[in-house]
């Protein structure tokens, strides 16, 4: 009778442990899974980002050097010098040709896309009357958008 | 289980971030930065980024500023005060609570938070590529039971299932790992781009209590965007005579600058601020070209940074506490990236604040963490652990060769083949070596064993890898095993790594002080070990050309290797290298005799082949699949 009872008690704690052990080895399932899980995604968006990654790096560049485009511009607003020109004439060309786009703004209607509006000025409602500084996309992704003045009745 | 994401939701902008593979991780937006502007279009569902891009067009539709106005009544005096400054309609709403009016439209608070909260919601599930239902959002420290409440009901009508509510400096705190210690008082500075916190924390058994909280709610980035602007107007002025402020177009280049020499000074002492053609009068363009200097600036925003010195005392008195009393100060908010900020929060406490995390996305990166811990994420994963020293073995003339590299996390595994240094060598040993240092003698020795009975073969011919295995618990296995034979030894090294933080940190110390000259020893024994490799090329091509190369040629030859070898421990670097290129251009006459007499033959092309092996790990050292020499025994 009193050995019973032992044997009893013993298988319970047995039992209890099973238990534990179980409980333990789903969570640890889990959590394993989950990290496993993690990672593949995580390989998938490096992949992902590898490829954006040229695209970036492209963007960044061409947009730290756009000001000095914007000041070659401005340049040419206050002389008359055929050199110059041609030097914008050919950056122009290349960056058309590195899929760089000017932001169609001038006479259209604001696009907050692609826009940022500066100020509003007396004008026909909601159309770009100025540019002050020129906008621009890379392979239709916006580069800079166009700050711009907004027409207002 | 669905990710649980941690949203900073700001009053001028929001970040969010969640828990992947163990740290907490910034979630970019759409377009692609790391934090969306607190700006909505509300009946038009525009938000962030284009929102404030139409801002100008669309004063009265477009909201800012709601964390301003969540969870409060519209009698509130801090409503009154701003209601008439705002672009936008704030009304009463139901229950006496503050609303805006949009096209007609009353939108509660929460509403417009909703919106923002459903952009970052929509952007995560992108970022993720799976649904994102759970959230932790965090609110300032001294944020009421209705604020609090608002901003959950934001939560609930983004979709998100909202976990918990935490506040801002708590999360601060967990992303400094503060809710580890015991007991401490913590301090969180937080300026930001438009409100200034302090917050005074205790923690006890990983339950933040907040003690105190002070500040300034219009005190911020802008205005010190704004001192700059100022002096820059005046500079012009001075210089030029004329005044621009009214000049929509140039001060609007002007902020920019200003902005970017304030960021660029906080790393430089100097910058000059230029703006081309920024007007023009009747004698032509002008332009500004302005230098500031950090000290300058500093000048400059000195009477801002005072004004954050009174609420931090305020925070302590109310806490009850004394200056000496904190033992941790947290820094929060892009502006605390300013030198003269972080210097003033020092000597006030007298002591280094915490500031190694992006200070713009520690709040949302504690809230990831916060998401983490709940979805059981965070404790199971945070125990890996990483070698704190580089692991490598001894190779010819001394130099240490790195395996695994320091802060790699463990468990890890890595394999390099080696070969031997000396024809005929049967047996090499394995000096597993721990620490920065360029030379073996340098670092500290783990442990050697040796592995022998390998077949002799000419010099670099074996090929023995050497694996090194450090599993979870930080025990590191080192295996060595002959390729041709299969036969293998290795060594067990019990918490090889479990060194005190100090000696790692010592350890550290010493190879940075001594990185020049432990570069110039190895590229020393560099030099040798290739000059010497060279002269047994050198050798063993003459030997297999036998009689088809011309006398003077061989004999030419075996001068060169002579000069090298009588002087391989004497000579200078310079002239060990010299001497090596010497006869290096000797060696090529061997090919071109063979090739003029009868073409390319097998044994010679592999001649030529290890001399340009050999090249080629010099020139890129992360090419681990070429055989490298191992060290030589007896």
């Amino acid at each position: 009778m009193k050995e019973d009872k032992s044997m009893k008690k013993s298988r319970d704690s047995i039992d209890m442990q099973i238990k534990e052990l179980e409980t333990k080895i789903v969570s640890l399932e889990n959590n394993w899974k989950r990290a496993v899980a993690d990672y593949k995604n995580l390989e998938k968006r490096t992949a992902e980002e590898k490829t954006n990654y040229m695209h970036f790096t492209k963007s960044q560049v061409i947009k730290e050097f756009l000001p000095f485009f914007d000041n070659l511009e401005r340049l040419e607003n206050h002389t008359n010098d055929e050199g110059l020109k041609l030097v914008i004439k050919d950056l122009k060309n290349t960056l058309k040709n590195m899929g760089v786009e000017e932001v169609d703004a001038l006479g259209k209607d604001f696009d907050h896309n692609t826009m940022e509006a500066m100020e509003l000025k007396k004008g026909e409602k909601n159309k770009v009357l100025e540019i002050y500084q020129k906008g621009y996309l890379l392979n239709g992704n916006l580069l800079r958008p166009a700050k711009v003045v907004v027409g207002q009745e | 289980m669905s990710k649980i994401i941690g949203i900073d939701l700001g009053t001028t902008n929001s970040c969010m971030s969640v828990m992947e593979g163990g740290s907490a991780k910034v979630i970019p937006n759409a377009e692609g930065s790391n934090t969306t502007p607190s700006i909505v279009v509300p009946d038009q569902n525009i938000v962030g980024i284009p929102a404030k891009r139409q801002q100008v067009v669309n004063p009265k539709n477009t909201v800012f500023s709601i964390k301003r106005l969540v969870g409060r009544r519209y009698d509130d005096p801090d409503i009154q005060k701003v209601k008439d400054s705002y672009p936008y309609e704030i009304v009463e709403g139901k229950n006496g609570l503050a609303c805006v009016e949009v096209e007609g439209k009353v939108y509660t608070p929460q509403e417009i938070s909703a919106k923002i909260l459903s952009k970052m919601k929509a952007d995560a599930e992108a970022f993720l590529g799976e649904k994102v239902t759970k959230a932790i959002i965090t609110v300032p420290a001294y944020f009421n039971d209705s604020q609090r409440t608002a901003t959950k009901e934001a939560g609930q009508i983004a979709g998100f299932e909202v976990d918990r509510i935490i506040n801002e400096p708590t999360a601060s705190s967990l992303a400094y790992g503060l809710d580890k210690k015991k007991n401490e008082k913590i301090v969180v500075y937080d300026l930001g781009g438009g409100t200034f916190d302090v917050s005074i924390l205790e923690i006890g058994d990983g339950v933040f209590e907040v003690k105190a909280t002070n500040g300034d709610t219009y005190l911020g980035g802008d205005d010190f965007d704004q001192k700059v602007i100022n002096w820059l107007l005046e500079e012009f002025k001075k210089e030029n005579g004329v005044d621009i402020s009214k000049d929509r177009q140039a001060m609007q280049r002007l902020k920019d600058a200003a902005e970017k020499a304030k960021i660029e000074l906080s790393s430089t002492m100097e910058t000059e601020i230029n703006i081309p053609f920024i007007t023009a009068d009747s004698s032509g363009p002008k332009h500004l070209n302005i230098k500031l200097t950090r000290s300058k600036l500093e000048q400059l925003v000195d009477e801002l940074i005072q004004r954050t010195i009174p609420p931090m005392e305020n925070a302590l008195k109310d806490s009850g506490l004394k200056k000496e009393d904190i033992d941790e100060i947290v820094l929060v908010g892009g502006m605390t990236r300013m030198p003269k900020v972080t210097q003033t929060v020092k000597d006030f406490f007298g002591k280094e604040p915490n500031k190694s995390i992006n200070p713009d996305e520690v709040v949302a990166l504690g809230a990831g963490i916060q998401g983490g811990v709940l979805s059981g994420d965070v404790k199971d994963v945070l125990l890996l652990d990483v070698t704190p020293l580089t692991l490598g073995i001894e190779t010819l003339g001394g130099v240490s060769t790195p395996l695994i590299n320091r802060n790699t996390t463990i468990p890890t595994q890595k394999s390099q083949v080696f070969s031997t240094a000396a024809d005929n060598q049967t047996s090499v040993e394995i000096n597993v070596l721990q620490g920065e240092r360029e030379m073996a003698a340098d670092n500290k020795s783990l442990g050697r064993f040796m592995l022998d009975g390998i077949a002799p073969a000419p010099r670099g011919l074996p090929q023995i890898e050497v694996t090194f295995d450090i599993d979870a618990s930080g025990i590191l296995n080192v295996t060595a095993k002959d390729k041709a034979t299969g036969k293998e030894q290795k060594i067990t090294i019990q918490g090889g790594t479990g060194l005190s933080k100090e000696e790692v940190e010592k350890m550290v110390k010493e190879s940075e002080l001594h990185a020049d000259e432990d570069k110039k020893k190895k590229e020393e024994v560099e030099t040798r070990n290739i000059a010497d490799g060279l002269c047994y090329t050198a050798e063993k091509s003459l030997k297999d050309a036998g009689d088809k190369v011309p006398e003077d040629v061989k004999k030419d030859i075996e001068e060169k290797v002579k000069s090298i070898r009588d002087g391989l421990q004497t000579d200078s670097n310079d002239v060990l290298k010299q001497k090596t290129q010497e006869l290096s251009s000797a060696l090529q006459k061997i090919g071109e005799h063979l090739y003029k007499q009868s073409g390319p033959e097998s044994t010679n092309s592999s001649a030529e082949n290890k001399d340009g092996s050999e090249d080629q790990k010099k020139d890129s050292e992360e090419d681990k699949n070429d055989p490298v020499e191992g060290e030589i025994v007896e």
